[in-house]
């Protein structure tokens, strides 16, 4: 039954696609590929374009959720010199994959949003900046880019709308920490990538001290759809009246299918494992999951219900963040699960403040041992200190990195209160 | 201004300003670790973590948010008590916790938190660092087990300094403050980043293992090196000065410092330093009794006319003005000088005919409130590192342009926009013409100039001067000097600097006139962010002028003195605190005129070349162990009083002068401090100070203008000759005259002298990086060790002076440029 929903579920993002292969300029372009931006050139004013996508209640797919349209009318258009726009295409977070699928299957779709978008904010140079590792991405995006380029959509004039863009494809050195907005500009630059002081943001100054929007890969990509099918229409793609548009959710873990689809935001938690997802594999029961990448709270049993929305997984506790799901069954130690985790963010800490650069390490520290069954009956209060405090870090990267440990405390005190008590992992022998 | 509430109390605070600013202006301390005022917002201790009621349960850093109308702000809440101690506990958690052993314990911030914060439970435990310490060099010791990762280092030595020697390396728990390819700190050694180091990861290690830091009495003190007048803290313990502080509220400078101001003091008590007075007998110097030596020398001083004396920049001006009341009065001759004679004539002869005043029309802090700052040389900022500062602050934060005339680039260059225009040597007074010739043509110069004194005989003699003529002599392009002339006119404020000083001959008076052309035809005098600054060489070179110690027309200059000696009409010269034989051009020469002088008395520190030939050598005293006034560059009067004791068989120079005032049967004065009311009343822009005010404040002296164009004569091109380098000399960046040969920090860093050339130049005569070549110009040769740098233009090579071991002055007979030949 959920299948079938599946199959008559309006696509977007991956309407495009080709199996097992990326889809070509000409596919594109003969499935109504750039007409968005032809149109938008020829019959709309930036600011048009801008209403649209403030009225489609677009939220960025980068992880913050921030409205896309309300991001863009922070860039002042009256300073002198250029403006920028940059593509994150940094994906780095463990557990999401959707950009890297999306641009290995039809990269022309971020090229014509990044047109829009440019067109909308007066850019004339933008950037898409990937990471080191995605190499058939970049290969397909410079195809696409060359393509867009030939047929006229990109570089001086473009279809004598007096409109003109280049866009540039920068390949980095790949760290976590690019991700992160301010540092990514700081990376572009070509200085070490530390995150910037908020205020100013980036829309206010930015590359190089100039008005610049960072956008997501996938919120790029939405933008010819919001154009070609309106605002309302694209709102309406998604399961609740609250939520707007699809989503790639990137599932991994302990189900049948771990694969990215394209569905519509707000639907359930449950109806994705069990419709797209295929279910939990034979022999597990659903323990817990992350829901939005490797930052997010865990969510459990109790919000099996939860549409999978940015304000209603907030309200249960977590994020919505990338869609990156991962899934746990009952075999799942959960401390171990969030050792992993902050292995990963205790490495990829810029160094730069106190709270992140001592803390992560201290609380792996603490984890490894409450694991190797050395716990200490302190333990759990310090992580608490640590959930607080780290909160109140220089950039999102530190409390994202304790958002599975607060979810840990919040879900599975027990379990790890076990790992102190009994001086050993329950699980040992048992991890699958 | 808005309105805030901070910890219940209603204040005003400027918009502006941070929380953290308007928390210290209304009295509330907010602790800080990574925070320096002088410095970007950084933001990364997370120490200053306050709430703020309309950031609902959120704890926000106070240095980098900026306030806002209406905000409710608590600094102290038991959460954020909590929270800045949990961040104490993390930054514990590695450090080495060796404060028994470390030199910054009682001074420093990590300590001093954790025990305000009562860190008293070790709750966290975890490995501590293993980084190697770096001792690479003699100066600065790098601990990075202690690194706190502030950044202020790195921020400094950047934002300020404008080296960037360090910076962060690695990422994670790794983070660390590195240098280039992870190699020893090798830099300018200016010390600003212990400074500001909260911790002891930074420490200066010729204090290492001297005193702990309350034990050490905080002495405040006026550099003795050069005419900057940067203001000092000395640490003094035991009579000794052991290491200067840092107090960044201290000075226009907020306490920065360059290596010769930061590592310069030991020669205060240095062990070479004199401790008798030595009188020649037999051909030997003996020690003898004051009494006894004054007696002779006295004795020798009534001669009239046949005396002459050289003075010292470095004395006060009360020692200055004794010296010159014991000549002109006591002994009767009108013959004294100081500087060598010609590197203060760009403000006796120059800036006196230029501007009808001896001082300069603009001060170091109209630096910051310029819009284009026009720099002769890029030597002023080895001459004026702290200079050098203000302008790499108002180059990097305030977007000032910056142009520069030089023979050779610098650091200066390096800043971002700046230009230089690399002129040949010596055309520098031509190239300043053909700018006031292409502001004449194209219309550049303010309306009223015509009716200024002087104007039809310019305007006449630079016919001679067309950006075309000059740019085949000097090198640069007629568009190059006309685009210098139209941005210097056509900016709202425009500043000159150029340093004099022994080293640099041609910054003579016909180049100060040249330069006083240009602000006077543009209008660019007399108004905040304008005017020349001329950076005089040594602490109180403006003081000397100020005084007037240099000869008036019926005296000797100090060129004059030395062939008089010479010749015999000079019987007696009198030297304090120069030491001519390494510091004057033509060391035969100088040699010559002072072994012929019947009697040479030479009042010193120490036992200087010059000294050594003394017939009566008296001990002195260091800025130190005096009290008295300096005036910087700017003329700002300051006032020292005595950092430590004077050593008791030693004299300052006052006491010195004055004994010999009354054994000539003169009046002495009664206190340095009536006498200075005598010059206060006596000196232009000196009225009204007295040691009193000056204790309290400095002051600066005012400078009325009354503008004169003048003429000036180019010296002749310097024809180049096959086969031969032209050789420049002047100041190395560690060095100030020949005093900071003294110093151990100066000579850690820069022990010796040596001979700057291209790389072009070294590959065609097959020469490399640190060989040692023999320099050969018709007055002599010297052996020095070679620098290729890529700063210097082909053809130039640059020989610092200041080096008694490799005086420059053996292969320089004053020429502004020399003709060398380099062989291996
Ligand atoms: C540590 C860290 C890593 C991040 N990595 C990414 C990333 O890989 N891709 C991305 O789009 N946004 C990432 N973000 C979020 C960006 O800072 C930014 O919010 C986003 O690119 C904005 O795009 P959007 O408005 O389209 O969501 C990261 C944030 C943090 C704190
Ligand atoms: S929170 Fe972590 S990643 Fe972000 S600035 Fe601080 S140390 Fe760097
Ligand atoms: S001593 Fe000066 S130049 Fe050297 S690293 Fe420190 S601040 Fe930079
Ligand atoms: S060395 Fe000192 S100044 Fe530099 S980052 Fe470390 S603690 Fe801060
Ligand atoms: S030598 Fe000059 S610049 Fe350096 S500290 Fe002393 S007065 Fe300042
Ligand atoms: S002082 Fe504010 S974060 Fe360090």
């Amino acid at each position: 039954m959920l299948c079938f929903r599946i199959l008559f579920m309006e696509q977007v993002l991956f309407k495009h696609n080709r199996p097992g292969r990326m889809t070509t300029f000409d596919e594109y372009r003969s499935e109504g590929g750039f007409v968005a931006l032809a149109r938008a050139l020829a019959g709309m004013s930036p600011d048009e374009v801008q209403q649209a996508v403030i009225d489609s209640g677009m939220r960025g797919r980068g992880g913050a959720g921030f409205p896309t349209g309300k991001k863009w009318s922070f860039v002042p258009r009256n300073l002198p010199g250029p403006r920028y726009l940059i593509c994150n295409c940094d994906e780095m977070e463990p557990g999401t994959y959707k950009d890297r699928v999306l641009l290995e299957r039809n990269p022309h779709l971020l090229v014509e949003g990044m047109a829009l978008a440019c067109y909308a904010l007066g850019v004339q140079h933008a950037f898409i900046f990937i990471r080191r590792g995605y190499e058939q991405a970049a290969d397909n995006l410079r195809l696409a880019v060359a393509a867009a380029h030939g047929a006229g959509f990109l570089g001086e004039n473009v279809r004598g709308s007096g409109f003109s863009l280049e866009l540039d494809i920068h390949q980095s050195a790949g760290r976590y920490i690019c991700g992160e907005e301010t540092a990514l500009i700081n990376a572009l630059e070509g200085i070490r990538a530390n995150p910037r002081a908020k205020p100013p943001f980036p829309a206010v100054k930015g590359l190089w001290g100039q008005p610049t929007v960072v956008n997501n890969v996938e919120t790029l990509a939405n933008i010819p759809s919001i154009i070609n099918g309106g605002p309302a229409w694209w709102k309406g793609l998604a399961a609740t009246p609250e939520a707007a548009g699809t989503k790639l959710f990137c599932i991994s873990g302990h189900v049948v299918r771990p694969e990215c689809f394209e569905l519509p935001l707000g639907m359930k938690l449950g109806e994705i494992i069990d419709g797209p997802c295929g279910g939990m594999r034979p022999g597990s029961t659903f323990k817990a999951c992350i829901p939005g990448g490797a930052s997010t709270p865990y969510l459990t049993k109790l919000h099996w219900d939860v549409p999978m929305d940015f304000d209603p997984v907030a309200k249960a506790g977590s994020r919505l963040g990338t869609g990156g799901i991962i899934v746990f069954d009952q075999s799942t130690c959960m401390v171990a699960a969030t050792l992993n985790l902050i292995r990963f963010f205790a490495r990829e800490s810029c160094g730069w403040c106190t709270p992140c650069r001592e803390g992560l390490p201290f609380v792996r520290h603490i984890l490894e041992r409450i694991e190797a069954g050395q716990g200490q009956a302190g333990d759990i209060d310090i992580l608490r200190e640590h959930v607080r405090l780290l909160n109140h870090a220089f950039c999102a990267l530190a409390p994202g990195a304790m958002g599975p440990v607060d979810g840990l405390l919040n879900h599975f005190e027990d379990e790890l209160q076990e790992h102190i008590t009994a001086q050993r992992c329950p699980f040992e022998g048992t991890h699958s | 201004m808005v309105n805030l509430t901070i910890d219940d109390k209603q204040v005003t605070a400027p918009k502006t300003a941070t929380i953290y600013e308007a928390a210290k202006m209304n009295g509330v301390n907010i602790p800080i670790l990574c925070h320096d005022k002088k410095l970007k917002p950084f933001g990364a201790c997370r120490m200053c973590l306050v709430e703020v009621e309309q950031m609902k349960g959120r704890q926000i850093p106070a240095c980098t948010t900026p306030v806002t109308e209406g905000m409710i702000i608590r600094t102290s809440t038991p959460d954020i008590v909590k929270a800045r101690k949990m961040v104490l506990e993390l930054l514990l958690l590695n450090h080495p916790l060796d404060c028994p052993v470390c030199d910054k314990a009682g001074d420093c911030d990590l300590q001093n938190l954790t025990y305000e914060y009562k860190v008293d439970t070790n709750r966290f435990v975890d490995e501590k660092f293993h980084h190697e310490i770096d001792y690479n060099n003699p100066l600065i010791e790098r601990d990075m087990n202690r690194c706190v990762l502030c950044g202020k280092c790195a921020r400094i030595c950047d934002e300020i300094v404008s080296f960037g020697a360090l910076t962060f390396i690695d990422r994670g728990i790794e983070t660390k403050i590195g240098c280039e390819f992870e190699d020893g700190l090798n830099c300018e050694f200016c010390g600003s980043c212990i400074s500001v180091c909260p911790v002891g990861s930074l420490l200066a290690r010729p204090f290492k293992f001297k005193a702990r830091f309350w034990s050490l009495t905080k002495q405040k003190s006026v550099c003795g090196y050069c005419g900057t007048g940067c203001n000092l803290t000395l640490g003094v313990k035991d009579n000794k000065v052991l290491t200067t502080l840092y107090d960044e509220n201290q000075g226009f400078h907020k306490g920065q410092l360059c290596v010769r101001g930061r590592f310069g003091y030991q020669f205060i008590n240095s062990d070479k330093r004199l401790t008798s007075p030595l009188v020649r007998r037999n051909g030997r110097l003996i020690e003898a009794s004051w009494e006894e030596a004054l007696e002779v020398v006295a004795a020798r001083l009534k001669g009239g006319n046949s005396v002459a004396a050289l003075g010292s920049s470095r004395l006060t001006n009360e020692e200055l003005t004794l010296f010159k009341k014991l000549m002109l009065e006591n002994v009767g001759s009108s013959n004294f000088d100081h500087s060598a004679g010609y590197a203060h004539s760009a403000l006796t002869s120059g800036f006196a005919r230029s501007f009808g005043t001896t001082a300069s029309p603009a001060s170091i802090l109209d630096i910051q409130k310029t819009d284009l700052l026009f720099v002769i040389k890029t030597d002023s900022y080895e001459t004026h590192p702290v200079i050098g500062f203000e302008i790499n602050m108002a180059v990097k934060n305030r977007g000032i342009k910056l142009n520069i005339i030089s023979d050779k680039r610098g650091k200066l260059s390096k800043l971002p926009g700046a230009n230089t225009f690399v002129h040949k040597p010596g055309s520098e007074v031509s190239v300043l013409n053909a700018i006031a010739k292409s502001i004449l043509d194209d219309k550049l110069a303010v309306g009223s100039v015509d009716s200024v004194q002087g104007y039809a005989e310019l305007a006449e003699a630079l016919k001679a001067y067309t950006p075309e003529a000059v740019s085949a002599l000097c090198g640069l392009t007629a568009e190059d000097i006309k685009k210098i002339a139209r941005e210097y006119a056509s900016a709202d404020k425009a500043l000159i600097l150029f340093p004099i000083g022994q080293g640099y001959v041609s910054h003579n008076q016909e180049m100060s006139c040249a330069v006083a052309n240009l602000s006077i035809l543009t209008g660019k005098l007399g108004k905040e962010g304008c005017g020349v600054l001329c950076m005089s060489e040594k602490n109180n070179s403006q003081g000397a002028v100020d005084m007037g110690f240099f000869p008036r027309a019926d005296g000797m200059n100090a060129q004059q003195i030395l062939d008089a000696c010479k010749n015999g009409s000079v019987k007696t010269l009198f030297v304090a605190g120069e030491n001519p034989i390494v510091s004057y051009p033509d060391k035969s020469k100088v040699t010559t005129a002072l072994e012929a002088v019947e009697f040479l008395i030479v009042s010193e520190l120490f036992m200087t070349e010059t000294a050594a030939m003394a017939d009566v050598v008296l001990p002195a005293c260091s800025f130190a162990e005096k009290d008295g006034t300096f005036t910087s560059t700017d003329r700002r009067v300051q006032y020292v009083s005595p950092s430590i004791r004077k050593n008791s068989n030693c004299k300052t120079d006052f006491e010195i002068f004055s004994a010999l005032i009354s054994k000539l049967g003169g009046q002495t004065p009664v206190s340095s401090s009536l006498l200075f009311s005598e010059i206060s009343s006596n000196t232009d822009g000196y009225a009204g100070m007295t040691h009193v005010s000056l204790r309290k404040e400095s002051a600066f002296a005012s400078v009325n203008v009354k503008p004169k164009l003048i003429v000036p004569k180019a010296s002749a091109a310097v024809s180049s000759e096959p086969g031969k380098l032209a050789m420049v000399t002047g100041s190395a960046l560690y060095h100030s005259g020949t005093l900071s040969q003294f110093g151990e920090g100066p000579m850690h860093v820069c022990p010796e002298a040596y001979v700057e050339m291209s790389r072009k130049d070294a590959a065609n005569l097959k020469i490399h990086d640190k060989d040692i070549v023999t320099v050969s110009s018709p007055t002599g040769s010297l052996k020095l060790n070679v620098k290729v740098t890529a700063r210097i233009p082909e053809g130039l090579v640059f020989v610092p002076y200041h080096f008694s071991a490799a005086p420059v002055n053996a292969i320089w007979d004053g020429a502004p440029v020399t003709m060398v030949s380099l062989t291996k």
